[in-house]
């Protein structure tokens, strides 16, 4: 019992600090393809102590508060389901339809929050947020189907183990195809760049986040870190064969070795979404709905179809 | 009338096709070298004659206030000044860097060329009162400047502190070379205040009124304004 809170608290703090690292990397590599220096890696991480060190914190009650918690928690939650290399606790529960609706949560929470602050510009945001979630579900849903057909089980773990001996997911065609939706999607659960309509700086001031600031802002930073290593850990698992190495005889350079593997995928991940976030401009609501119903829905689907096949 | 034709680009020529492959070629500057000066550490080259701090040789000036004239933001204010117990003859222009707008018509418009200019441009200070002493001051000798200049070359304001004692009326430079500068304000405006009236032939005389000077100064201002 004891042994597995203090994992869960190791699992926490390496994936709050690799997010944070993420964070950096994105503003890194954003600046390099504008031909700017960026600032320092670290960056986030001193933005974060900077808000959670702020005076003074406003608050506009009970669920304002309990909207940052809740989507926190439900991030930490979703982390713990994901099985990373071979170290996760709770990867046996860990099936596909979970780890998904738990990623999406905590746009929920914000959302909560937001609207509770009743400022127009949160509740346009949030609107904007909803309709984001809505229109993804579609892809999402073929893009499972598509898994739990080809591979026959819903478990994460398991698909995992499958891709040790098949292959990766995306080397199977219409693993591919679904992979491609997938990455879509993860651009609006990113909030990056063409399906950034939620926060939208600039055109409706950050919209959900424009009342947080101080510690609730700073926990907010603190579940974008760890919603960054979520999602790209989990689509690292699904679609990059995830990782479980074997190859050593003590199971701490295994562990180390897997985890290394697992971050060189995330990364590969993530550096796909940086630059589809740089160099396309935002869609507006409508445009990115029509979008999702359209190009990742016919892909997941052909997809789900070639899988069943 | 004649036609006249006018070339108007057809629009298919300037219409693009949309595309969702293009926009990728905005990766190509990924590993370049990034354009930036890392100020800091690296250090911009200012233009030659990039329009700075004033600069005033106080032997040239001669009073003749036509830079206090032409200032569009009024910034300049002729100052009666006592160097070393010595009166200037002329008074000099003090100018206000809180108003100035450094688009040196005052240089231009000199007639005998003693109000110039250097490149520096950098003039940052804190909130406080004796800080913002810094943003008025009687602009020093141009050789001066280049000396400090060549010693400090970070386009920075020559002078590190100015210090503005009110009962004396005495201003204090402290260079940023280490020189401190010191003169006395005795008043302001184009005509000469009652202190400097009489030439200073005896410095007993000058020193017995310094004890009534901030009454008359006083005095004076307060007309100089209501005129």
């Amino acid at each position: 019992m004891l042994m597995t809170a203090v994992r869960a608290f190791l699992i926490l703090l390496y994936a709050v600090f690799v997010g944070f690292m993420f964070m950096g990397i994105i503003r890194i590599v954003t600046a390099r393809i504008h031909r700017r220096v960026g600032p320092p890696i670290y960056q986030p991480i001193l933005d974060t102590i900077k808000l959670l060190s702020k005076k003074s914190n406003i608050t506009h009650g009970l669920i304002y508060d309990f909207g940052i918690i809740y989507a926190l928690g439900a991030t930490i939650l979703a982390l713990m389901f994901i099985p990373i290399g071979g170290v996760s606790i709770l990867r046996a529960y860990g099936d596909l339809i979970l780890i998904t609706f738990l990623l999406e949560i905590p746009m929920l929470g914000i959302m909560f929050a937001a609207m509770s602050s009743g400022n127009p510009w949160a509740g346009l945001g949030a609107q904007r947020a909803l309709l984001t979630l809505l229109a993804i579900q579609v892809p999402l849903g073929f893009a499972i189907v598509a898994l739990a057909e080809f591979y026959g089980t819903f478990s994460t773990y398991e698909i995992v183990m499958a891709q040790q001996t098949m292959g990766w997911s995306i080397t199977h065609m219409p693993l591919l195809l679904v992979a491609i939706a997938y990455d879509l999607v993860l651009q609006a659960m990113f909030g990056k760049e063409p399906f950034d309509i939620m926060i939208a700086p600039g055109e409706i001031s950050l919209g959900p986040m424009v009342e947080f600031g101080g510690k609730h802002m700073g926990i907010l930073q603190i579940q974008h870190a760890i919603a960054l290593f979520a999602e790209t850990l989990f689509f690292a698992n699904i679609f990059l064969g995830g990782a479980v190495v074997t190859a050593f005889t003590s199971p701490i350079l295994n562990t180390i070795a897997s985890l290394a593997i697992l971050l060189v995928k995330q990364i590969a991940v993530l550096m796909i979404a940086i630059f589809v976030g740089a160099i396309f401009p935002r869609f507006t609501i409508d445009q990115a709905a029509r979008f999702y119903w359209k190009w990742p829905t016919i892909l997941a689907a052909a997809g789900a179809i070639l899988a069943a096949l | 009338m004649e036609e006249i034709d006018f070339k108007v680009a057809p629009e298919s020529k300037i219409k693009k096709r949309p595309s969702y492959i293009k926009p990728w070629l905005g990766l190509k500057y990924l590993f370049k070298k990034p354009v930036t000066i890392k100020i800091p550490y690296e250090k911009t080259q200012i233009a030659k004659n990039y329009r700075g701090f004033h600069s005033l040789d106080w032997k040239k000036c001669i009073g003749c206030n036509f830079c206090g004239q032409i200032c569009p933001a009024r910034a300049i204010e002729m100052t009666w000044i006592e160097v070393d117990g010595k009166v200037e003859k002329r008074p000099h222009p003090k100018i206000d860097y809180g108003r100035c707008t450094f688009c040196e018509f005052c240089v231009d418009v000199c007639p005998t060329g003693a109000l110039g200019f250097v490149e520096n441009f950098m003039l940052t200070t804190e909130w406080k009162d004796e800080e913002l002493e810094l943003f008025d001051w009687v602009p020093i000798h141009p050789d001066k400047l280049r000396e400090i200049n060549e010693k400090f070359p970070d386009y920075r304001f020559p002078v590190g502190k100015i210090e503005f004692n009110k009962e004396t009326k005495e201003v204090t430079y402290y260079l940023r070379d280490g020189d401190v500068f010191k003169f006395k304000i005795l008043g302001y405006g184009v005509r000469p205040p009652a202190a400097a009236k009489p030439k200073p032939a005896a410095p007993k005389a000058e020193e017995a009124k310094k004890v009534k000077k901030p009454e008359e100064k006083k005095g004076q201002k307060s007309e100089e304004n209501s005129s």
